[in-house]
């Protein structure tokens, strides 16, 4: 079972990796942004899809991204999200604050294996 | 991610929006997942595998759709209805645990609730809106102030030619219509009854905008010459008299000896005038006789236009006026001024006052009942903490706790609201018994109704608010380990939310000692007021009005012809001690007239109040002479100008003087339809001063003539006797139908019911509101008092048992219970003075005369019953806590 061995996505931190995808592709519709999760977690986070979603209108109502509907390449009628200004603010924030905590985190596991 | 305080408001305001917005975003998110899936599964199949699999291996990298749906809503909205109806039917089971707190809760809301909705319905129907009329509001009509005399001038009257001047003259009414008062008498089998009629002028019920309830209202075509004579009814005369029949629409009645045919019946509230029947009349140019042979004077009401005010109107009427004090100056005070009334501030101006006092003090009855109530939840609320701390743990946010809460706060208020509404239904009857009737508009109908039951419900809505949040944050705020660590039995008199309990009954004791003492102000003024000595014996006189057909009855001899075998008639009735002719009805002083003094000259202009009478006047109403006499029955009889007047005349006018032998000039007499020439009358006699303007208004000087001298006024009939004035009336009858089988009784009374409706009924309906609602504000004290401590020392029951284990003797344990409840009592004594002699200014208005604000008779009997009742209910819970046995208190450990 591979699945085992994938990690679940903590809450709060897929709303940061929507946001810094956003950042970093420009506007995208939900399964675009599920996608590129996927590519860049080299499949080591198991994502349920559906929670994309979810975090989606959770940005919406903090008003860090908008919604905007578009066509897609293949032609389908889909919803584009793209990060607004007060979302790069809060990306910033939030990157800062994950890099640090990461780095405490990191540190302490570390000692923890040192023992 | 961090979500701070901001962020918060910003996901309540979505949410807020969620609540009205479009409900097509659920959908759009829907399509967007099912668009996804189609997408996985499209990627699934591209590799190989079947349909089927494709879409279970494609929902499984979706995940759980009905969770996602369930996140997203719950986001998305404040409160759902299934989470509505689970905390409801929560609230039931939970309220329903604890009868005894629930029955006291919604009892104690009930009786708030009701009294206001009561209180309110009054209002409603009395002040706000009690003419049912088209425009009510801008229905106007204006007065003759006298600028030399400091009350408001008494003229609202117009000759017709004034009336017409007014109505085509003016610019600033949209229409002006006339009504004046007719005495109707309808031939009724072998007597004649008496109808109180107002004839009213063409274009009054276009005017009024109410169509008939039956038959149909005057159009145009009655008010034109030769058209056939016709008479509308109001609704309560035909049920009174004709019990409701609809066969008496179109019949011919015989009124004032005149066939007229009965065309319509008004709906209920229609009682414009407080009139029986409505006749058509058209003011013609030109002197006209009226009642009792005065002068015809017309009610003149306008319908101000659209966006003229009061003041511009006035502006307007006073050009008129002026012009017509030119023209005829007797008809006009030497200075005036018009004033613009509307029509509710006729009625209801006396009333006004004492109604918004009550509300007021309904209004703080509803404050006590929410602080009791509230005080019963964070007592209930403290012993739950448990509770709350084990659904905190399980995952209850803040929110959700708070809405439980506030969802069983509801749940009493629409159950205590329920209660008051019922309460208020069968409280009004009593209030509308008690109300003075003379006070309320003939068209108001007090009755609960849409725009009242609107208030109920907004009141227990805040008073939800205002007795359910505070526990409710307060329970939800608890830190989620301490309760739970808690063994729920404080010691040493550690509980932590006692303070805000304790400011809850000081302000409860406060607000219900400032009722207290309105009431006790209101009790005091009331007895004052009875003490004001009328200056006659009012007890087992019977009086009517006796309304002559003035066709019949023009000179002064033709009455005296009718009151002469008449007075003979009614003194030999069984149980008559004496009876007298008067043209006015007590307690009322009769006309206004000017006068002169021979021998006096004056620069202001000298006023009497002026009164017809026979020789029995003095001795029916027992008032007594100060010098000089009576009129004698020759006196009378010959129609002698002598007078008798008052102590107040004498003291005005001729002070230090010798009275008699000096002659007064009554100018009021010279105007009449029958007039007195040379109207100047020898005083003979000064009685002493009887109460004619008001039990708190000075006394006016006032002079008596004989009636015989004009055969055009008023006539009343007053009669002293042995039994109960009311059972006089069919003897009364009798007599005067044997004299002259015409005439009627009109408004026949006991004067001693009259005085007390006219003068006492007014500050009894005040004093009688505020006692009752300051009694219940005593019961909701005592009852918060005592749960307060009873509370307090149930929690203590361990501190107490180890206190007596240590050798605390009961007494000790008895004094330090009712100590702390006394301490909460006097705190809120003193801040309850503080507040009422504050609010002094507010009553004073109110109060008579001699009644201030700070009486301190009142004050100190107020305070001390409320200090006592305090007293009794901290007793209970005392003698409770020093009966506990240490051994049973120490082991529930």
């Amino acid at each position: 079972m591979t699945d085992a061995k994938k990690s679940e996505v903590l809450q709060g931190t897929l709303d940061l990796m929507i946001l810094k995808t956003l950042h970093a592709l420009g506007p995208q519709h939900g399964f675009g942004i599920a996608r590129r999760i996927e590519q860049v977690s080299r499949d080591v986070l198991h994502l349920n899809e559906g929670t994309v979603y979810t975090s989606l209108l959770r940005l919406l109502q903090q008003k860090w991204i908008a919604a905007e509907w578009g066509t897609s390449d293949n032609n389908r009628k889909a919803k584009f999200y793209s990060i607004t200004a007060r979302g790069e603010k809060q990306l910033a924030l939030e990157t800062e604050n994950w890099e640090r905590i990461s780095g405490v985190v990191g540190r302490v596991l570390r000692l923890e294996g040192e023992r | 991610m961090g979500y701070g305080q901001i962020p918060r408001l910003r996901a309540f305001t979505a949410k807020l929006a969620g609540l009205f917005g479009p409900r097509r975003r659920d959908s759009d998110f829907d399509d967007e997942m099912q668009a996804h899936l189609q997408l996985l599964m499209d990627r699934f199949v591209a590799i190989g595998m079947s349909p089927e699999d494709a879409a279970a291996a494609a929902r499984r990298q979706f995940g759980n759709t009905t969770l996602l749906q369930e996140d997203r809503r719950e986001l998305r909205t404040l409160v759902s209805v299934e989470d509505i109806v689970r905390d409801l039917r929560y609230a039931l089971r939970s309220l329903g645990r604890s009868r005894a707190f629930t029955a006291v809760a919604i009892a104690t809301l009930g009786l708030g609730i009701g009294a206001s909705t009561a209180i309110f319905s009054v209002i409603d129907n009395v002040l706000l809106e009690p003419f049912p009329y088209k425009d009510a509001g801008r229905m106007v009509f204006p007065r003759i102030h006298d600028t030399a005399r400091a009350e408001e001038g008494e003229r609202q009257g117009y000759t017709s030619n004034e009336f017409l001047e007014f109505a085509s003259q003016n610019h600033v009414f949209d229409a002006v219509i006339g009504s004046s008062d007719d005495l109707v008498l309808y031939k009724n089998g072998e007597g004649v009854e008496q109808l109180y009629g107002a004839d009213v002028t063409p274009g009054a019920f276009e005017f009024f905008g109410m169509p008939a309830l039956y038959g149909r209202v005057m159009q145009p075509a009655d008010y034109q010459p030769g058209a056939p004579p016709v008479f509308v009814m109001r609704h309560k005369t035909w049920m009174a008299r004709f019990n409701g029949d609809p066969g008496v629409l179109n019949k011919i009645f015989v009124l004032n000896g005149a066939a007229r045919m009965l065309i319509g019946i008004m709906p209920p509230r229609f009682g414009w005038f407080d009139a029986d029947v409505y006749i058509p009349e058209t003011p013609v140019p030109g002197p006209s006789t009226g009642f009792a042979g005065l002068p015809a004077r017309w009610f003149l009401l306008g319908r101000l236009k659209p966006g003229v005010s009061k003041a511009q109107a006035a502006a307007d009427a006073n050009v008129i006026a002026n012009h017509l004090a030119k023209i005829n100056p007797q008809n006009f005070p030497a200075h005036f001024q018009v004033l613009i009334k509307t029509v509710g501030d006729t009625v209801v101006a006396q009333l006004e006052p004492t109604l918004y006092t009550v509300l007021a003090a309904v209004g703080l009855l509803l404050l006590i009942a929410c602080g009791n109530v509230a005080n019963l939840m964070l007592a209930r609320a403290t012993s739950r903490e448990k509770e709350f701390a084990l659904r905190a743990v399980l995952g209850a946010g803040r929110a959700r706790l708070v809405r439980l809460l506030l969802v069983e706060s509801l749940v009493l208020a629409i159950s205590g609201a329920a209660l008051g509404v019922l309460l208020a239904w069968g409280g009004l009857k009593s209030i509308v018994a008690a109300m003075p009737q003379d006070m309320i508009p003939a068209e108001s109908v007090i009755a609960l109704n849409a725009p009242v039951l609107a208030f109920t419900f907004v009141v227990s809505i805040l008073t939800t608010l205002i007795f359910g949040l505070a526990p409710a944050l307060q329970a939800a705020r608890r830190d989620l380990n301490d309760p739970l660590r808690d063994s729920g039995k404080a010691v040493l008199g550690g509980f932590r939310t006692g303070r805000m309990r304790d400011t809850i009954v000081v302000m409860e004791v406060a607000v219900s000692l400032t009722l207290l003492i309105g009431a006790g102000l209101l009790m005091r003024s009331f007895v004052a007021l009875r003490e004001v000595h009328l200056g006659l014996q009012a007890d087992h006189v019977f009086q009517t009005l006796l309304p002559l057909p003035a066709d019949r009855y023009k000179t002064a001899a033709q009455v005296s012809g009718f009151f002469q075998p008449l007075l003979a008639r009614v003194k030999a009735i069984p149980g008559v001690l004496d009876a007298t002719e008067s043209s006015a009805l007590l307690p009322s002083g009769g006309g206004d007239s000017k006068i002169e003094i021979s021998g006096k000259s004056h620069d202001n202009e000298w006023h009497a109040m002026l009164q017809n009478i026979s020789e029995g006047y003095f001795r029916v109403l027992r008032i007594p002479f100060k010098a000089g006499r009576a009129f004698t029955e020759t006196e009378i009889h010959d129609a002698r100008k002598l007078a008798v007047v008052n102590e107040t005349f004498v003291s005005s006018y001729l002070r230090g003087e010798d009275p008699f032998g000096r002659r007064v000039y009554l100018a009021g007499l010279e105007t009449l339809a029958d007039p007195v020439r040379e109207p100047w009358f020898e005083i003979v006699g000064v009685v002493a001063d009887v109460t004619n303007n008001g039990l708190q208004g000075a006394v006016q000087p006032q002079v008596w003539v004989p009636y015989t001298v004009t055969g055009s006024e008023v006539q009343a009939l007053l009669v002293r006797s042995q039994q109960t004035p009311m059972a006089l009336m069919n003897d009364v009858r009798q007599a005067v139908w044997a004299t002259d089988p015409g005439v009627a009784l009109a408004f026949p009374n006991a004067l001693e019911d009259r005085i007390s409706q006219q003068l006492y009924a007014g500050p009894r309906f005040g004093f009688l509101l505020m006692t009752i609602f300051g009694c219940l504000g005593l019961v909701l004290v005592t009852i918060g008092v005592y749960s307060v401590l009873a509370y307090a020392t149930a929690r203590k029951t361990h501190e107490i048992g180890i206190r007596m284990a240590l050798g605390a003797e009961r007494a000790d344990v008895l004094r330090s219970v009712i100590k702390a409840g006394l301490r909460l009592v006097t705190s809120g004594v003193a801040i309850g003075l503080i507040v009422s002699l504050l609010l002094g200014r507010a009553i004073q208005a109110e109060l008579a005369h001699d009644v201030k604000p700070y009486d301190p008779l009142t004050l100190a009997g107020t305070t001390s019953l409320l200090i006592a009742t305090g007293a009794l209910a901290c007793w209970i819970p005392a003698r409770r806590a020093a009966r506990v046995d240490p051994m049973v208190a120490l082991r529930y450990e």
